[in-house]
Order: C-alpha cells, then structure tokens, then sequence
C-alpha cells in the first residue's frame, strides 16, 4: 500500500531497531549474558522471578539476591514481564540450556511446570522453589521447597478472629487472582480455621490490589448494607484498599470493620499501630540466606530437606506493631 | 438542526437507530438485574457521618472515570484507522510520577498542582512520540503503541525504583476522593473532559477531519488535510487524557502500583469504543456512544461484585455480556436472527453494503469527491447531532 524512499526505510527500521533495543533492556535488564560457569569454582544461580508486584516481593527478592551475592554466587536475575507464566518459561528454558548449576524459582502460576523441571532433571540442574509451589505438588520435580507456612499463616489468623468474635459475625475475603498456590493456600488455612458462627458472606478477587480491592469492598459494603463486620484481606496491599472504602462508607476501621492482612508489610504495621488494620499476620520474605544454604548443598550433592517452612510471626494489636515498626526492612 | 427529531416518540425513534442502543439497553439490564437483587439499589441517600451522597450509582459514577478518560482519546485514535494501546502504561507513568513526587514534597495544594501538571507532562511526550512514529515516520499504530505499552510499565518502575509508591497529599486526594455539593469532584472533572472534547471536536471541523482520514486516508489528503498534524495531536490528546485517568486511578488510593495501574485498561477502552458504536475500522465516530460503553463496562464489573459472582467465572460473565451487546449490535447477526425466525421459505437477502466507502478503490480521485461529500453530509446527520446535543445538555 504505502511506498517507502529507500531513506525513509531505513529511518524506520533504525526506529524500530532503538525500540527493539530499549525494550530488551528493560524487559529483562539483568537477563542472561552469555557464558556460563567456567571461571573457577563460583557458582551460577539463575533466578527465575517474580518482578514487581508489591512491597512484600521487593523485599524478598533484594533479600535473595542480597544473600547470594554474600555468599560469593553469581545471581542472574529474570523477572517475569507482567507476572506472565510465559516469560517465566523462556527465561527457566534459557537458564537450563545455559547449564547453570541451579536455578530458583519463584512460579507466578502454580500449574503447567512439569515439562520444565523435567527439562532441569534431564539436565542434572537442581530447581529450588522459593516462597510458591507447584501443583500438583510432585516433589521429585524439585529439590527442595523453601516458604513461609501459608496454610499455618492463615490458620492463625482465623484463630485471632475466632477469638476476636465469640458471638459470631459476618465476614468477606479479599482473595488474589483465582489459581495461585498461594490463594489456594490461604483460603485453606481460613477455611479449616474459622468458626461457623462466622458467616461468609462474600469473597471476591481483587488481584492483590490496593485499587481493586477499594473498588470491590466498597460494593460489597453497599450490597449488604454495611452489615460486614470482619475483612480477611490475603494480603497487605488489599487489605489497605479496603480500609479506605470503609473510611469512604463512614465506618470507623478497626472498630465497625476489622481488618486481616497477610504479609506484614511496613506500610501495613504502620496502619495497624494507627489502629486502622486490626490483625497483621507476617508472611517472612527474609529467607535469602535458607535459600542459599540449600543451593550450596543440592550442589554439592548432599541431601536437603523437601520442604522447609520460613518462621513467621503475628501482630494483634497497635502496641506490638509499634515495637517491630523500627526494624521492619520491607 | 432542522431535521432534529422533536417529542418523546421520534427523539426514542432516532436513538433506537444509534448503534450505541444496545449498549444502553445493556446497560439499563444490567441495572434491573441489580434492583433485582436488592430493591434499593439505585437508591442514593446522604451519608449521616461524611454527609456526601451515597449510593451504587454514585460509585459507578466515581469508578467509571478513569475508564472515561481513556475511551474518549482511543475513539478519536480508532477513528483515524489506528489504536493506542499504551493508554494502561500511560496511566502507570503518570500515577508513577506524580506519586513520586508526592511522597517527598510538602503536603500542599501546590504540591498538588506540580504533580499533577508532572503526570500529565511526561503522558503528553509519551503521547507525542506515539503521534510522531504513527504520522511522520509511518510506523503501524499497533505496533508502535504496542512497544509503548511495554515501555511505559518499565518506565513507570524506573521512576518508583520497582516500588508501589504511597504519598499523602489531601488536594491530590480530593481529584479522585472529594465531592463538591456532595456530588464525586472526580465525576465532574471527567464530564467536563469529555464535554470539552466533544466541543472540539463537533464545533470545529476537527472532527470531521478525523472522519474523513478514517474513511479514506488518500481522499482526505486530496481534499487538502495534512494527516500529520492530525495524528500526532490524536495520539497526544489520548496519552494526556490515559495521564489523567491515571491521576484519578492512582489519587483514589493515593498509591501506585507500577505492575497494576491501569493494567488492561486499554482492553476495557476498546470495548468501551467498540460498545459505543465506533468502528475498529476508523471513521465516523460516535463519543455519546462512547460514554455509554464506559458507562456499561463500569456497571458490569461492579455488577460482578453485587451479584457476588465467584471471582474465578468473572472474565467469563464479563466476555460474554460484551459479546451479547456486540451481536445485537451486528446488522448482519440481527439479520440472521429475524431471518430465522422468519422462516427459511425467503430467498436469501443480500447482505447491504457497509456504509463506509471501500478504502481499497483505486480511483483516488472519485473517491475525494465522495469523501467531500460524506463529510459534508457527516456535519449534517442525526448522530452528529445527537452528540452535539450531548454537549449542550
């Protein structure tokens, strides 16, 4: 249709070609280099990651790559564009075929990893699955499996609010984006829990955000006409939207609505000594240097454990959120 | 103006004949689904403790501005022949950038305005980039929009450093949160976006411009349109408006979250301009169409959420609404209804032809005098001046 001048050809492939460019880079700015573990004996670790997300992700993967840096392990890092599965598959593909000596893996879909960890098997490389599992959960696909308790985590939490309402009330989860192993986990541990005198009245995505989850409480606020007395948020970000759509209904959070998060976050600590979130269970990312441990040995040859759990703490009340605020790293 | 249609009968008439019906009779289902549910639900009462209106319709109104902001910049770009789908990134950036700045300046109006005039600065050379690549250097808008998708997240998180940033600013906050009268600020600003868009673009030429280079590109440039000029200030004004929907998005939680922001927003403005009756194929555009889509798609996700249908079926439920109102939309698809239910004794009927002049005609020159014609005959139309009533309403 349309005739290109040599010149302008060229001007638009150039145009294209700096765009091709700059994309690469920020798509995947610390992405495979070639060239593998060749020099002496230090180690090369590819990270298959989550990227951005949250404030709770930030601070496990600075911590990770923090610790394998420590340890003297060279770290390549591949964040997954968009929390896409996709680009998390090319970038474990291409770290296998590299023959890297391990590779970690933090999964933004618990489903459809099996090819790949075989792919790693056949290879010899050892998989360590960081803070997400697999589903279904064959555990000789990977060497080892290091995360916080989820089920435990949310357990807890019901307790609390087991605890907190003897005579019953009603209550809505604010879930994650339906199929992640984390989500599934987390309404397990609820669900086992809680009391039958809590009434579920609703449950409903919010995709971990803090915006969706204002947008979706303030509905669910205005379709059971306010008559909501307990929030399970599965994690901070939401929990903190649905603290503002009940200031935005004229509720007072914490003592007409009061609100779970999980993940312990310094934003949400520092709602919760303001009183505005009423339980915040910690789900502990600071678990770089478990990871490396583990690394090291499946490298060596020895045997590791199949699952370790990440020892995490609950906060109940303003007072204790105060007293952890100053040292909270994320 | 003389043929506009006066009384409550011929004025129904000639609305039921937009393409948009559908998409307001979509919309008024949806509602009475909801009222269903629960009688109340259109009700609007006076909150007793913040004193601000209240209400599920005030909610929709609220949440549907964003979503305003972005659909109104794709209609004129869809109306060129192109599509912008940076517009999510775009609101990333902005709220990016202003959060930015927010968190480290002094709680104050001013603050307020700097970050503001920030977000939608840095939007507009976004913007222009796109218009640039799109007019001057003929990249396809798909694909040029498409890279700027993608760019824009990355720059989003380079300007927070990966982080969801939080900022506390109370004039921020009352863009998205305040009310004035008790009526949701957030709601007027868009309105009056809108209204000002559409004075723009139906009481200059302008608009009738972006037609005619939508229906015929090479018959426009005859008639003497520069397309240049054009698309670069299409493709700006959408980034500055995607800039300010994403203000709205992010002042409404005073936090942005550089991988959410404005995520598939650019999905949800397509539909909207879709629902509103525009083609994908550029041309006439229609902005009342527009509002209604936006209108529709907001109605639609907060329905999900009063229903309480389980999060897992939701895109499902959304897909399919969408795809009932794109059917009855369909001429062809209406006709293969009634033709059925007809009975099969009829000869079959020619499809009509569409009314947008095939853009593949060799004879250049006829068709200038064609679109000339069309363009003339555009000013004049019922849907033009429906909108225009829009406006003045």
């Amino acid at each position: 249709m349309r005739t290109f001048t040599p010149l302008r050809k060229i001007a638009t492939l150039a145009a294209t070609g700096v765009f091709a460019l700059s994309l690469a880079a920020c798509g995947a700015s610390e992405t495979p280099a070639d060239g593998s573990s060749s020099a002496g004996a230090k180690l090369t670790v590819g990270f298959v990651a989550v990227g951005p997300e949250g404030g709770w992700r930030t601070a496990n993967e600075e911590n990770i790559k923090e610790a394998f840096k420590n340890a003297d392990i060279e770290l390549k890092y591949a964040p997954a564009t968009n929390g896409d599965q996709n680009s998390q598959i090319t970038a474990f593909t291409s770290f296998v075929d590299e023959d890297v000596d391990a590779i970690v893996l933090s999964a933004t879909e618990a489903t459809g990893w099996e090819t790949s960890l075989k792919k790693a098997q056949e290879a010899e490389i050892p998989v360590v699955l960081l803070d997400r599992g697999i589903e279904p959960n064959d555990d000789s696909l990977y060497t080892s499996l290091i995360a916080p308790d989820n089920v435990g985590i949310s357990a807890a939490a019901a307790t609390w609010a087991n605890a907190r309402f003897p005579d019953g009330g009603n209550y809505v989860v604010l879930e994650g984006p339906p199929g992640l192993s984390v989500v599934n986990d987390r309404n397990k541990g609820w669900d086992a829990t809680v009391e039958s005198s809590l009434k579920k009245v609703g449950s409903q995505s919010a995709n971990w955000s803090t915006e969706e989850a204002k947008s979706v409480f303030e509905t669910m606020l205005k379709s059971k006409s306010n008559d909501i007395q307990l929030v399970f948020a599965q994690n901070d970000e939401m929990g903190l939207g649905a603290v503002q759509a009940v200031e935005e209904a004229g509720l007072t959070p914490g003592k007409d609505v009061k609100i779970i998060t999980i993940d312990g976050t310094k934003n949400a600590l520092t709602a919760l000594s303001e009183g505005k979130l009423s339980f915040v269970a910690e789900y502990n990312p600071l678990f770089g240097e478990d990871a490396v441990a583990v690394v090291k040995k499946a490298v060596a040859g020895e045997s590791v454990e199949k699952n370790i759990v990440v020892k995490s703490v609950t906060f109940d009340s303003p007072e204790a959120a105060k007293t952890a605020l100053p040292e909270r790293k994320y | 103006m003389s043929a506009t249609p006066t009384g409550f009968g011929p004025r129904l008439k000639s609305l039921m004949s937009q393409q948009y019906a559908w998409g307001i009779i979509a919309l008024l289902l949806l509602l009475a689904v909801d009222v269903i549910k629960d009688p109340s639900y259109l009700a609007i009462s006076v909150n007793p403790t913040t004193g601000n209106l209240s209400g599920n319709l005030i909610d929709i109104l609220r949440q549907s501005a964003p979503v305003l902001m972005i659909a109104v910049g794709m209609t004129l770009v869809v109306a060129t022949r192109g599509i912008d789908l940076s517009v999510g990134s775009v609101m990333a950036v902005s709220g990016a950038v202003s959060m930015q700045f927010l968190a480290s300046a002094p709680n104050t109006p001013g603050s307020a305005v700097a970050a503001l005039a920030m977000g939608l600065g840095l939007s507009l050379v976004l913007g222009l980039l796109n218009g640039v690549l799109v007019a001057w250097v003929g990249l396809q808008p798909f694909i040029t929009t498409l890279v700027m998708m993608l760019a824009g997240r990355g720059i989003a998180r380079v300007i927070t450093g990966g982080q969801n940033t939080s900022a506390n600013n109370d004039t921020f906050r009352w863009i998205a949160n305040g009310t004035v009268f008790g009526f949701p600020v957030v709601f007027l600003i868009a309105a009056l976006v809108v209204a000002a868009v559409a004075v723009l673009v139906r009481r200059t030429a302008l608009g009738t411009f972006i037609e005619a280079l939508g229906i015929n590109p090479k018959a426009s440039r005859l008639i003497g349109i520069r397309p240049g000029g054009l698309l670069v200030s299409v493709y700006a004004l959408s980034a500055l408006l995607a800039g300010l929907g994403g203000v709205f998005a992010t002042a409404s939680v005073m936090t942005v979250e550089v991988s959410r922001t404005g995520l598939n927003s650019e999905l949800d403005a397509i539909l909207a301009v879709v629902v509103g009756g525009t083609s994908l194929a550029g041309g006439k555009f229609s902005l009342t169409g527009t509002v209604v889509g936006a209108l529709l798609i907001t109605t639609l996700d907060k329905t999900i959420v009063f229903l309480s249908i389980p999060s897992a079926a939701t895109p499902a439920f959304k897909a399919i609404v969408i795809v009932a109102v794109c059917l009855l939309q369909s001429e062809r698809a209406r006709g293969w209804i009634r033709g059925r239910r007809a009975g099969r004794g009829q000869a079959q009927r020619p499809t009509p032809p569409s009314p947008a002049p095939s853009p593949t005609s060799p004879d250049a020159a006829a068709e200038a005098h064609a679109a000339a014609a069309g363009t003339k005959a555009t000013a004049g139309d019922a849907g033009t001046d429906n909108d225009q009533k829009a406006v003045n309403a």
